[in-house]
């Protein structure tokens, strides 16, 4: 996989799943254009109006503990973020929900602690899926991520879980998951 | 070196003879549940995968629980969009308006989570299932259709981290109150996150299955992955009637390696609270006594349940709600109503001046029945207290206990139960 750079986009606080998406949106059908118009409204008064988040073209998200939490299910957090054009989030932790979500349509959800701390909005980053490294192009830092599961490279390299799943229906090899 | 019993779980139900935590295993699901909210969406990407027909038809549950009634016609659509969904599944357990309950709750009362078993659903608040001993664990639509097309669904193995509940448990403190001590002491900042947590000792072992579930269900609002308690005799009782399945007993090995154990005396929990807007800025009631408010709200999956409105009725029976305050009351499912007006509590509640509203989820999502507007300063025993969480952003939410709820509806201003004479 190719390196990734663009600039990121730094919280400063915790990041909520619901102040993701807003409430009104939380029923919408799934579909990354469409959930990436309003994606993010709630975290950032500056996100809150229609591509608010969008046109700021971040092509990645840093944060601390817990990103994505406060328990909801709804896919559009990760289908907006995809939308909006976000290649990677780069957390010291993640919301258990959203971090499967992530990993079912192959958004990588990266584990690197602390670098919220190191990292401003608007820094230019280059991430290497291969390595795990992140530099930071602004400030010089360097920072390596924790490696991803082959199982995680291979759902996304199949397109997301349902066409990962779908490809072991094909083939008849579905009852061999385990 | 032995297992936990989570990790016994994921071991035998993915043909393991053990697990370690951080591995990705594929397990077979006991039960996946799906609601009116997202279920329309999770037949959708069951159409996605190319499959028309569930794994068991009998071991896909489905629960109206969100919407109901609906209070607006594009709620009434979505409702008999999923109806035709369900309907064209054949799905055997629909529990829909007029035999419907929230969704966690009918799981666990109707007997369609087991011990040693994993069930999944599309809410959050999946985690209630570790009540009864049973891995439960909230999914998103694309994990719940893959589940009801394959039976199986992938799991990260969870560090296990284990809370010793010892002490008596004190007059008029209730399992919410453990449950918003524990968020007091872990916050968010990362400590149970993806973690299992597993609840032992002496005050668990005395708590009843509503005291249980009220606990599993509020793990997922500490980060965990999930909340579980091993089935002991009580357990065993409680499924007797119910369980649709069998079972065996289990339980975590002595030798289990947990990442954490921390020890609480629930001797020194008393009326607790969680502040306005952020769910781990937790205070005991004395911190708050005198504050008023003006809608207080009982129910939900957390505190929807007959011990509930056992506890209200005993602090309302002969009582009046303050007329500066308006109360609410929901019943988690349609069985919990029935047997609450059986048990006379439902007339008590209304004598009081308590309305009372047919089972769903009602304003705990902000969705109907209850919401809060600019202004409401709202006692809720619900689960989630964040802005806008129950409709306006500009509502304050305080969360507590059942108790503390019902005795403070009475005086209109925040109340130690502990201080207050029957």
């Amino acid at each position: 996989m190719a390196k990734i750079q663009g600039t990121a986009w730094v919280a400063k606080t915790y990041v909520m799943s619901f102040d993701m998406i807003i409430q009104r949106f939380w029923t919408a059908p799934i579909d990354p254009v469409e959930n990436s118009k309003w994606v993010m409204a709630g975290v950032d008064e500056a996100f809150n109006r229609e591509n608010g988040f969008v046109d700021q073209g971040y092509t990645f998200i840093v944060a601390g503990h817990n990103f994505a939490g406060g328990g909801k299910s709804i896919e559009h957090c990760v289908t907006g973020l995809m939308g909006a054009g976000i290649k990677a989030v780069f957390a010291t932790s993640f919301a258990r929900l959203q971090f499967r979500n992530a990993i079912n349509y192959g958004l990588p959800f990266v584990t690197c602690r602390d670098m919220n701390l190191h990292c401003a909005t608007g820094d230019v980053l280059e991430y290497d899926p291969e390595t795990g490294i992140i530099q930071n192009l602004s400030n010089g830092q360097t920072f390596q991520s924790l490696p991803q599961e082959p199982f995680v490279s291979e759902v996304a390299e199949a397109g997301g879980l349902l066409e990962f799943v779908k490809r072991k229906i094909a083939d008849g090899t579905v009852a061999e998951l385990r | 070196m032995g297992m936990t019993i989570t990790e016994k779980i994921m071991a035998q139900n993915s043909g393991r003879d053990r697990v370690v935590p951080g591995q990705l295993v594929w397990t077979d699901v006991h039960t996946v549940m799906t609601m009116d909210y997202l279920g329309k969406q999770t037949f959708n990407k069951l159409h996605d995968l190319g499959v028309t027909d569930v794994f068991d038809k009998d071991r896909v549950i489905c629960v109206s629980d969100h919407l109901v009634p609906p209070p607006t016609e594009q709620f009434a659509t979505m409702l008999n969009q999923w109806r035709e969904a369900v309907r064209e599944h054949d799905i055997t357990h629909f529990y829909d308006l007029g035999r419907q309950g929230i969704a966690h709750q009918i799981m666990v009362e109707q007997g369609h989570v087991l011990p040693g078993k994993i069930s999944i659903g599309t809410d959050s608040h999946a985690n209630t299932y570790g009540a009864v001993g049973a891995v439960g664990n909230a999914v998103g639509v694309t994990d719940a259709a893959v589940a009801m097309a394959t039976g199986k669904a992938w799991f990260r193995v969870p560090e296990s981290v284990k809370f010793v509940i010892k002490g008596e448990w004190q007059p008029w403190v209730m399992a919410k109150d453990l449950s918003l001590y524990i968020m007091g002491m872990m916050h968010w900042n990362g400590h149970l996150i993806y973690k299992s947590l597993e609840l032992e000792g002496p005050a668990i072992s005395a708590l009843d299955m509503a005291g249980r579930m009220t606990l599993c269900n509020m793990t997922v609002d500490l980060g965990a992955k999930n909340g579980i308690i091993a089935p002991d005799e009580i357990t065993a009782a409680y499924l007797a009637p119910v369980a649709k399945g069998s079972w065996s007993p289990l339980a975590s090995d002595p030798d289990a390696h947990y990442d954490a154990i921390y020890e609480v005396d629930v001797t020194n929990v008393g009326p607790t609270l969680a502040m306005p807007d952020k769910l781990d800025d937790i205070v005991p009631v004395e911190k708050v006594v005198g504050r008023k408010f003006n809608k207080a709200f009982v129910g939900t999956c957390t505190n929807g349940r007959v011990e509930d409105f056992a506890m209200m009725a005993k602090i309302l029976k002969g009582k009046q709600v303050h007329r500066s305050v308006n109360m609410l009351a929901v019943p988690a499912s349609q069985t919990v109503y029935l047997e609450s007006l059986k048990l006379g509590y439902i007339q008590t509640l209304i004598e009081a001046g308590v309305a009372i509203d047919t089972p769903s989820c009602a304003a705990c999502a902000g969705i109907h029945t209850g919401v809060a507007g600019d202004g409401d300063v709202v006692l809720s025993a619900g689960n989630r207290n964040m802005k806008g969480r129950m409709g306006s952003k500009n509502a304050q939410i305080f969360l507590t206990s059942p108790a503390v709820v019902a005795v403070s509806a009475i005086t209109g201003e925040i109340t130690d139960p502990r201080t207050f004479s029957l």
